[in-house]
């Protein structure tokens, strides 16, 4: 025994979580532990779900598919699991991340080993911005969160309450990491050039105990429609709190986050109904464009015994699917084969159980990805637009 | 002007829920002298053991404190006895502050392992109704938390000054050793005090619970805070503790209107560091030794 | 692993520990690199890089945290700035090479702005207050995004080569990041074992005594941030051209800078090695920890971690150097009986004659609260006289004794000091007073417990020896005369207080002061011992030293004393010859009582 093998057993392997048979694996990277656990943990489901489906229809190229599973816990780790992923159990390509600076982070590592990248639910800007050869975005990012909500705005709640869009009192708030930082950003810019009155775009920290003083704020400039992105904590405490101060304006956005999760809906009750949001494709959507969604709920039910949290599994899986399959239908799992196997990806909209179809354009963003706009009506969120994809009226005004 | 009476009203309700739990902070940091990282984990205990208690049993959450208080005194003492009081005699006084550190991670992961990221709500019972004065708004659950506030302070500072144990917790705070030369068990009172402390924050935990949601992190916001208010009302000084979380709820508030809230923890920290070098014996304390912190 | 076992076994019995212990660490910095070459593994090198990273910084923290004893839980400030410096100076086509000397540079300005108005808090206290400093920095970043990019973070174009610090292979990263831990090192192995050590240690245990030994007490702390700052920055540098990505979240996290903190902590705070020790054997840990628990459930791999924290603080309180201390220095204990012979130069048998004035003392006042302490003080001192002290218990002679060496202001009046040169000058601080060669005691002694004997004596040496091989000269010499030789080695607790008062007194004496304040010295020791301190005392008169000493044991201050002065409720009641002096009747009414005048 040489030393090198020796030191590779002892000091190596005892940070490696064994290996099981399998002939072609792929990492999955997402925070597992620390503050984005319970997404990150949700987002990897539908990773899952969609590997055991392929692994049932005989796998792709002819050979099963086993997951590795890393931990971003904060940016170095991110790295340091990326590495470990492509040096130690050689996967082929890393899917990932849920985090916008940990997917950042990792996949410009995967950039320098030449691994393919797939992010399927980061919607930072930056993450495709970068002129990367390996990374590849499915899900949409914060541009499209942005645009879909101005657009609702002048689609639907300017024409439902019966006034020009530019008459609007408009006020953006958002929590003030980049999540929050960059919808608001593309919402005030869009906006702009749309011509609406956004009046006041505010950052508060997601932790914050107290937001009386903003909600005071966007009453004292007589705001009447409020985006806000935000986590679950600082989604209950607005909406607590704007109903304490008697704030009542005529619309609210919420952009993903915790206006997307029951828990929300549970913990300040009646004060959600009507309340929009703009996110992934969630489960009340009209199945008609989004084929495949009732069999996913099923498979989600089946494997983990309870309803999917938010519809982080559900766009992951989505991802997943399109990206491995179009890697199937390659012709190898050397990078560069890979690269040109999903590069002729062309999936059309309403062909996906999220309903938006997967084609990489310009830096390699899948420039088919959409959101959806979606309402909580009757304790339930239910799509509402865009149209085709809606099941239930849009309700605003009286 | 109706609005800044509303920013004033929420400043001073805001800054009953630092006080109640600055003032449990303000017996640990003031009196056995430790830092406590985790002072923060302990409330988010007290909420998680409000809630379980108030659904499970379908009680009002504020009854629950019945045995919520009693069970973070425990935990409290505990802390002392098996993590504290071994470090006190360490030759470096950093240690207990890396203890509480660690104690502060575990209770945070274990909520995360028990009760998972999503947050918990326990039933309002009636505490999130308003009441109106004048043209101001508040909550019911509000006020019961600043009422609650300054009965435990009067309570705790009759407690300090009318009974024997409570004048031994003085001497000790005030002279260890020469406390000890009178017979005091000085290893007792730190026990009995850091739970009076932890017992403080439960009770506050059962106040607080019905109005805002759970998570495991709540802890962290709230613990940077408590320091704060206790440095700004003068080590060990309990009115002082609360008086000072009456100055950071109404600088946080209006800051938070008049400045922006993104900067608002800003506002609070350099103020914290204004007293902390221009007057380090805080607003409202009296002359105290700062060198019976460090030897 | 071989290699390490052949060469104990081999060189095992005739080596001191010490060179045992640098053996020890030379083939652990030579493993930091060997395992991750050998092993040839990505992983492993990350894993080794992020070794390397938390060593140093937390080596360079150490520098403050441990040498001078201020607990920083803020120091990613100091690494933030020198990240973002790096990435803003690589995104206008500046070489990181030279950013992190500019990130350095800022975090110099940034350390000095930051910690000059917080030396005053202590413990706790200092520790919150970098702890809000942090908080602050991490919110301006967020709002100043022009700047710093805000919440979304800058990143760095990846520009390959070693201009830019960024790499394919992992090897040249492994070699900064190696040849960044060997840098702050070096740096503090040279300021533990240089003078600025001995002052750093000094002011940790013991300020009034180093500000007494003529340390610039701020100064140094001052020189210690600064230096753990720019070191601090270096790194940040170079992380986050590793990063390639930065944030305010992670670069200016509470989290992070306890982290650095811990590895020191556990390590064995204020050690040269105690800080790699830390990381290199908790960072594996921690990735393997991760790497088994952390798909478990979410929240165990914290919980463990947690659990393990407490566990490490309660058992290893003084870390992994302490547990090392025990095993090697348990048989080197100094034994013996510590009142060694006082090596006293015979006394010359011409009786003394007193020169010319060398201090003023002039219309002392001082009031504490509604207490007038000091009354009216005045007297002049002559070269090579012996001046007592003497008074009852609280009639203000420390207090004298304070204003007399700078460590209180007077209310009114003034002190004057000869200078070498014969000037007269009017000092003002400890430090003032040092240099113009006055040096003082403590009445409770103060000795820097964690220092030996002879490194005690060398921070009083360094005044006039800035090297420390020629302090460490001058400091055996003044062991030796004051009978401290055999005990050189021995830790300062372990003496007795005879032994503690001895110390008190080579420490000032190492100065080499031409006014000698002595503030009973002899209190608490035993004859025999009082009579050598009398003769060490009149020996070093003889050298043109003058003394003035409070002193309780009347034997002593009568054989000792040139002249005498009597102090009663902070006003001098008697003043002149001992022998008449002790017949005032002012005097024993002081002592005594009214009843005795007349008996």
């Amino acid at each position: 025994m040489t030393l090198k093998t020796l030191l590779t057993a002892t000091a190596v392997s005892a940070l490696v979580a064994g290996a099981a048979q399998a002939e072609v694996k792929f990492g999955a990277l997402y925070p597992f532990s620390g503050g984005l656990a319970l997404l990150g943990e949700e987002s990897f489901r539908g990773v899952e779900l969609a590997v055991d489906e392929i692994n049932a229809a005989g796998g792709i190229q002819g050979e099963q598919i086993e997951l590795v599973r890393g931990d971003a816990v904060d940016n170095n780790q991110a790295i340091g699991e990326a590495r470990r992923l492509i040096s130690r159990e050689d996967v082929k390509a890393i899917l990932g991340t849920y985090s916008s600076s940990r997917s950042i982070a990792a996949s410009q590592v995967a950039e320098l080993s030449g691994i393919p990248y797939f992010e399927l639910g980061a919607v930072a800007d930056e993450v495709t911005g970068r002129d990367l050869q390996y990374l590849f975005r499915t899900n949409p990012t914060a541009e499209t969160m942005g645009i879909m909500t101005i657009d609702m705005i002048l689609d639907e709640i300017a024409p439902g309450l019966g006034v020009e869009a530019s008459d609007l009192v408009i006020g953006v708030i958002h929590e003030d990491s980049a999540y929050g930082t960059s919808v608001a950003g593309h919402q005030e810019e869009y906006g702009a050039e749309k011509g609406l009155n956004i009046v006041t775009v505010q950052g508060y920290p997601s932790s914050t105990v107290d937001m009386s003083s903003l909600v005071l704020d966007l009453k004292d400039r007589s705001v009447n429609i409020v985006l806000q992105t935000s986590y679950q904590n600082d989604s209950v405490l607005f909406l607590n709190q704007s109903a304490e101060a008697g704030f009542e304006p005529d619309a609210i956005i919420g952009g993903g986050g915790g206006y997307s999760l029951t828990a929300t809906e549970e913990a300040v009750g009646a004060l959600m109904e009507g309340v929009l949001d703009v996110d992934f494709t969630q489960y009340a959507v009209n199945t008609e464009f989004t084929p495949g969604l009732e069999d996913f709920l099923v498979a989600y039910q089946n494997k983990y015994g309870e309803e999917p949290r938010s519809g982080h599994s559900l766009n992951n899986y989505v991802g997943a699917m399109a990206v491995l399959e179009g890697i199937g239908a390659g012709e190898g799992f050397e990078p560069d084969q890979i690269v040109a196997a999903v590069k002729a990806i062309d999936i059309p909209a309403g062909e996906t159980a999220a309903g938006y179809g997967v084609h990489f354009g310009d830096q390699n963003q899948n420039d088919r990805a959409m959101m959806m706009g979606m309402q909580w009506q009757g304790g339930k969120l239910v799509t509402v637009y865009p149209r085709d994809a809606a099941v239930a009226e849009f309700q605003i005004g009286d | 002007m109706d609005t800044f009476l509303q920013i004033v009203a929420n400043g001073l309700m805001l800054g009953g829920l630092f006080a109640i739990v600055a003032v449990g902070l303000t017996l640990i940091f003031g009196i056995v002298k430790v830092i406590n990282f985790a002072h923060g984990e302990f409330l988010m205990v007290g909420m998680y053991l409000t809630f379980l208690l108030s659904t499970g049993m379908d009680v009002h959450p504020y009854l629950t404190a019945a045995a919520v208080a009693p069970a973070l005194f425990v935990l409290g003492a505990l802390t002392q006895r098996l993590l504290i009081q071994p470090l006190m005699s360490a030759r470096d006084e950093h240690v207990q502050i890396f203890a509480t550190v660690g104690l502060s991670t575990a209770l945070m992961n274990l909520a995360l392992l028990v009760f998972g990221a999503d947050i918990a709500n326990t039933p309002a019972h009636g505490v999130r109704s308003q009441v109106m004065l004048g043209e101001v708004r508040i909550l019911t659950g509000q006020l019961w938390v600043f009422g609650a506030a300054i009965l435990l302070v009067i309570g705790l500072q009759l407690f300090m000054k009318k009974t024997r144990t409570g004048r031994a917790i003085r001497a000790t705070a005030q002279n260890r050793a020469a406390a000890r030369l009178m017979g005091i068990n000085d290893k007792f009172i730190y026990i009995l005090t850091f739970g009076l402390g932890a017992a403080c924050v439960g009770l506050g935990s059962s106040l607080i619970a019905p109005l805002y949601p759970t998570s495991p992190t709540i802890g962290t916001y709230f613990v940077l805070i408590a320091f704060v208010c206790v440095v700004l009302g003068g080590l060990g000084s309990i009115p002082g503790a609360f008086f000072g979380a009456l100055v950071i709820g109404l600088v946080d508030a209006l800051s938070g209107f008049y400045i922006g809230s993104d900067l608002r923890e800003a506002v609070v920290f350099t103020i914290f560091l204004l007293i902390l070098i221009l007057k380090p014996s805080g607003l409202f304390g009296t002359r105290m030794n700062l060198s019976h912190v460090s030897p | 692993m071989t290699d390490t076992t052949s060469m104990t076994q081999a060189s095992g019995g005739g080596l001191s520990a010490q060179k045992l212990g640098l053996i020890a660490v030379a083939v652990l910095l030579a493993g930091l690199i060997a395992v991750p070459v050998a092993v040839g593994d990505e992983f492993v090198y990350h894993i080794f890089i992020t070794i390397c990273l938390f060593a140093a910084l937390s080596t360079a923290w150490n520098i403050v945290g441990g040498y001078a004893g201020q607990l920083s839980l803020g120091h990613a400030i100091f690494y933030g700035i020198g990240g973002y410096a790096g990435v803003i100076l690589v995104n206008l086509g500046i070489s990181p090479w030279f950013g992190m000397f500019a990130g350095a540079a800022v975090a110099v300005v940034a350390a000095i702005v930051v910690s000059w108005p917080c030396f005053r808090l202590h413990g706790p206290f200092f520790a919150l207050a970098t702890i809000a400093f942090l908080e602050v920095f991490r919110v301006l970043a967020l709002h100043f995004r022009e700047l710093t990019g805000g919440a979304t973070g800058l990143m760095i174009q990846l520009n390959i080569g070693w201009e830019w610090m960024v790499f394919r292979e992992r090897l040249p990263a492994l070699l900064i990041a190696f040849g960044m831990l060997l840098v702050c090192l070096a740096v503090a192995w040279a300021i533990r074992s240089h003078r600025l050590g001995f002052y750093l240690v000094a002011t940790r245990e013991r300020e009034s005594a180093a500000k007494a030994a003529g340390v610039g007490t701020v100064k140094v702390r001052l020189m210690a941030v600064s230096i753990s700052a720019a070191l601090s920055a270096m790194v940040g540098t170079f992380h986050a051209m590793y990063l390639t990505f930065i944030e305010p979240e992670s670069m200016f996290s509470l989290q992070f800078s306890i982290q650095i903190a811990m590895f020191a902590l556990i390590g064995g705070i204020g050690t040269v090695w105690g800080p790699l020790l830390g990381a290199v054997l908790l960072v594996p840990i921690t990735e393997f920890a991760r790497g088994a628990l952390g798909s478990e459930a979410i929240g165990l791999h914290g919980f463990v971690y947690g659990v393990v924290l407490m566990l490490v603080v309660l058992f290893l309180p003084n870390g992994i150097m302490g547990v090392v201390h025990r095993f090697t220095s348990g048989s080197e204990k100094t034994e013996g009986e510590q009142a060694a012979p006082v090596a006293a130069a015979p006394r010359s048998a011409v009786p003394h004659e007193a020169g010319r004035e060398v201090m003023r003392v002039e219309g002392l006042q001082k009031h504490f609260g509604g207490l007038h302490v000091t009354n009216d003080v005045g007297f002049t001192l002559r070269e090579g006289e012996i001046l007592g002290v003497i008074g009852p218990n609280g009639a203000g002679k420390t207090t004298v004794f304070n204003m007399l060496s700078g460590f209180l202001k007077p209310d009114e009046g003034r002190v004057s000091v000869l200078s070498p040169s014969g000037e007269w000058q009017e000092p003002a601080t400890p430090a003032d007073f040092a240099t113009l060669g006055v040096g003082r005691t403590f009445q409770i002694v103060q000795p820097f417990a964690a220092m030996t004997v002879e490194e005690n004596i060398m921070v009083g040496a360094f005044h006039r020896h800035p090297h420390v091989g020629d302090a460490r000269e001058a400091a055996r010499e003044t062991a030796h005369r004051m009978g401290l030789g055999p005990y050189l080695n021995a830790e300062a607790a372990s003496l007795t207080i005879g032994g503690l008062k001895r110390l008190e007194v080579a420490r000032v004496m190492a100065m080499e002061p031409r006014i000698l304040l002595l503030d009973e010295v002899m209190a608490g020791i035993n004859q025999t011992d009082v009579r050598r301190a009398v003769d060490l005392m009149l020996s070093i008169r003889d050298t043109g030293v003058s003394i003035i000493a409070i002193e309780h044991v009347m034997q002593a201050v009568m054989s000792l004393s040139d002249r005498v002065i009597v102090i009663n409720s902070g006003q001098i009641i008697a003043q002149g010859d001992p022998q008449e002096v002790v017949r005032d009747e002012h005097v024993i009414e002081a002592y005594l009582g009214k009843e005795f005048t007349h008996a």
